[in-house]
């Protein structure tokens, strides 16, 4: 049983992280970002990238290694994300919502292949990677790899909270996915702050990029795909919009997930995991901590 | 549709292909008959992925494909007649294997020798079959395909039906008692895994502990992994692919498994190895049709692989060359590239030498000797442990 709790809340961090890039571009300018899957695998990518020009790094090292590596990757995922809103999304700001959802699309189809054009189709392997010994806490076992992670994980989370909800930055964000017309006539850089939000979204999915391939290993160039989509339910589930409810949404989703597998068997594991959100969408469509929606009107 | 620049520059190569086509074929015209024909090459066709999940498989079949086509010119072609390969992306998908497989009906293909996955290598049967396209299938392996009975359809992989009796044959031999079979739900993994279960089902022997699908193109496999180990079994047999593969044996060692590790065709590959890591995936088995690296007198072969195209051969290189081989064979003794006459002669070849041993196929068109053989992960090196002889 804590086996299972375990295994839930360790894939459920991974979602949450990626989960959290939806969310947050969701609440603030109605936009479902399909290739923010694949800002994922382009972290993945660029920290293979980072370690493969880094060279040979002895096994105590790993950890101090990959977690500069994480850093310069949040920052090169995080500026891909700004370049994706400014070159794919701002132009169609006013445009029919279809359109931004078609090039989302587009975005995420043009990151996939260009990635393929560039890195190849053959899987690629992280030369660093954390394997470590398991240990067992309450009848599950754990790696202090997988600890880290999960640890690094709820740093980011706990940081962005605190960015949206306590700093003046985050206050322009919340004001924005109010309304936008009204906070630019008081003064807010609108764009910038749309800016910054893609940046921070897509810093946390190359994270995550990063956290998976260090800890499975294999990465390629569709590996944003499945997760993209898992974390576009972990949001639903949570709420999509909120935060905190996001990060909750991600956990619940690794968590039905893991319940799912050991109740009905591998093949019935996504029929339960999706199941569990049509019925949360029929009977609680603003998910888990939805969005209050009286402040919307 | 996912149209890709690399695919929309192959169907301008392939219009501008057969625009001179049907020039040559104008000019022949004159000539009248069948001898404008002895001219033009012999056209052969492969369906290979070279987009979407699989696109890793293409270029190490494709490759081997064009080295057996480029030696078999050096000797002066077939009949006269040059070779020449076309291919096409399938993408392993039912979809667009069926748009590319009538791309190459239009283009004029005389013998098909493409299909990897079998999912979307069954859609296209009817349509070489239509087209009077003789199909020597160098990969694609279900049951599925054989069960279809169709007279221009060739398997030279062996099937999952033989594959799973080798498996059984070594998880007897190994002294398992509680088998857990993995599968991906594929058409392909799935099949081997319930003939497996099948045999597995027979009084004696070891017994079936449980049957667990993972959904492909993940990362995490704990919670399928969390499962097959309360079942407590000592033997995990994996069908499906290298990537998921590599996944499931490295989180099986992570999660304190001890027992033994065994993976099907569509995981041999030096990727498992390095995706499980050299720990995890020493001492892994796996059931496998012969390959390069376990069949005397092939160092010539890879070698003349690799200094053409630089790297080294993948899975089903072997398979794609040999079917090309095999298609020059038979086009030779038909006397002809007509579909009915090539497939007799398919059905008469006896003892053609391919990397799997001396061909002859079986009434329903299959390898009549599977050749299945047990290989291990030795030293981060897949060897061949067991013949099965």
């Amino acid at each position: 049983m804590t086996q299972l709790i375990w295994n839930g809340l360790f894939v459920g961090s991974f979602y949450a992280l990626v989960a959290l890039g939806y969310s947050m571009v969701y609440g603030i300018i109605k936009l479902l970002n399909f290739a923010h899957g694949d800002l994922y695998m382009l972290g993945a990518f660029a920290g293979f990238a980072i370690l493969g020009a880094v060279g040979g790094v002895s096994s105590s090292m790993a950890l101090p290694v990959l977690l500069a590596v994480l850093v310069v990757t949040m920052a090169v995922t995080g500026l891909a994300g700004v370049a994706l809103e400014r070159i794919a999304y701002r132009p169609l700001r006013r445009a029919p919502r279809l359109s931004l959802l078609i090039t989302a699309v587009g975005a995420s189809f043009a990151l996939e292949y260009g990635m393929r054009a560039a890195a190849g189709a053959d899987p690629r392997v992280y030369p660093l990677r954390l394997g470590g010994t398991s240990l067992e806490v309450a009848g599950a076992r754990l790696t202090l790899a997988q600890l880290v992670l999960v640890g690094v994980a709820v740093v980011l989370m706990i940081g962005l909270n605190l960015l949206v909800t306590r700093t003046r930055e985050g206050r322009a964000m919340r004001a924005i996915a109010l309304d936008p017309t009204t906070s630019s006539l008081m003064g807010i850089d609108v764009n910038a702050v749309i800016s910054r939000t893609f940046f921070i979204g897509s810093a946390l999915a190359g994270a995550a990029g990063v956290m998976a391939g260090a800890y499975y290993g294999k990465i390629d160039f569709l590996m944003g795909f499945l997760i993209g989509l898992k974390a576009f339910t972990a949001a639903v589930i949570g709420g999509i919009g909120n935060i905190p409810g996001t990060m909750l949404g991600g956990l619940v989703l690794g968590l039905l997930e893991s319940f799912g597998t050991f109740w009905l068997g591998g093949e019935w594991r996504d029929v339960f995991a999706f199941g569990v959100l049509i019925l949360f969408l029929t009977v609680r469509p603003t998910g888990l901590l939805g969005e209050r929606v009286t402040e919307r009107v | 549709m996912r149209a890709t620049p690399l695919t929309s520059i192959a169907s301008l190569a392939a219009v501008a292909l057969l625009a001179t086509g049907c020039g040559q074929g104008l000019l022949g015209g004159g000539d009248g008959g069948d001898t404008a024909k002895t001219n033009e090459p012999i056209v052969l066709g492969m369906l290979i992925p070279q987009s979407g999940s699989e696109a890793a498989i293409g270029p190490y079949m494709s490759n081997a494909a064009q080295l057996a086509v480029d030696e078999i010119n050096a000797k002066g072609g077939v009949l006269g007649r040059k070779l020449e390969l076309k291919t096409a992306d399938d993408a392993c998908d039912a979809q667009s294997a069926a748009a590319g497989a009538n791309k190459l009906v239009t283009e004029g293909v005389d013998v098909s020798v493409g299909g990897y996955c079998s999912g979307a290598t069954l859609p296209t049967l009817p349509i070489f079959g239509k087209a009077n396209i003789p199909m020597i299938i160098p990969a694609a392996n279900s049951q599925e395909l054989v069960d279809q009975k169709l007279k221009h359809v060739f398997l030279i992989n062996g099937t999952g039906t033989q594959q799973a009796a080798a498996a059984e044959k070594w998880m007897t031999k190994q002294g398992a008692k509680s088998v857990a079979l993995m599968h991906d739900n594929t058409s392909y993994s799935k099949d081997i895994a319930l003939r497996t279960q099948t045999l597995l089902d027979a009084p004696g022997g070891p017994d079936t502990a449980l049957i667990e699908a993972v959904t492909p193109k993940e990362s995490d496999y704990s919670a399928n992994i969390t499962n097959v180990l309360a079942k407590k079994p000592d033997f995990v047999y994996w069908t499906g692919y290298f990537q998921e593969g590599g996944l499931i044996a490295r989180q099986l060692r992570q999660a304190g498994y001890k027992g033994s590790i065994m993976v099907g065709d569509g995981s041999v590959s030096p990727k498992l190895v390095e995706i499980a890591g050299p720990e995890a995936a020493e001492g892994v088995y796996a059931t496998m049709t012969q390959t390069p690296d376990t069949l005397e007198g092939a160092e010539g072969w890879i070698e003349a692989y690799k200094k053409k195209f630089g790297t080294e051969p993948g899975p089903y290189s072997n398979q794609a060359y040999d079917a090309v081989r095999l298609a020059a064979e038979a086009v030779g003794k038909a006397g002809g590239t007509d579909g009915a006459k090539v497939i007799a002669a398919l059905e008469a070849i006896d003892g053609f030498q391919m990397f799997s041993g001396p061909l002859k196929f079986t009434p329903e068109h299959t390898l009549s000797n599977g050749g299945f053989q047990i290989l291990i992960v030795k030293d981060g090196k897949i060897t061949l442990q067991d013949s099965l002889k």
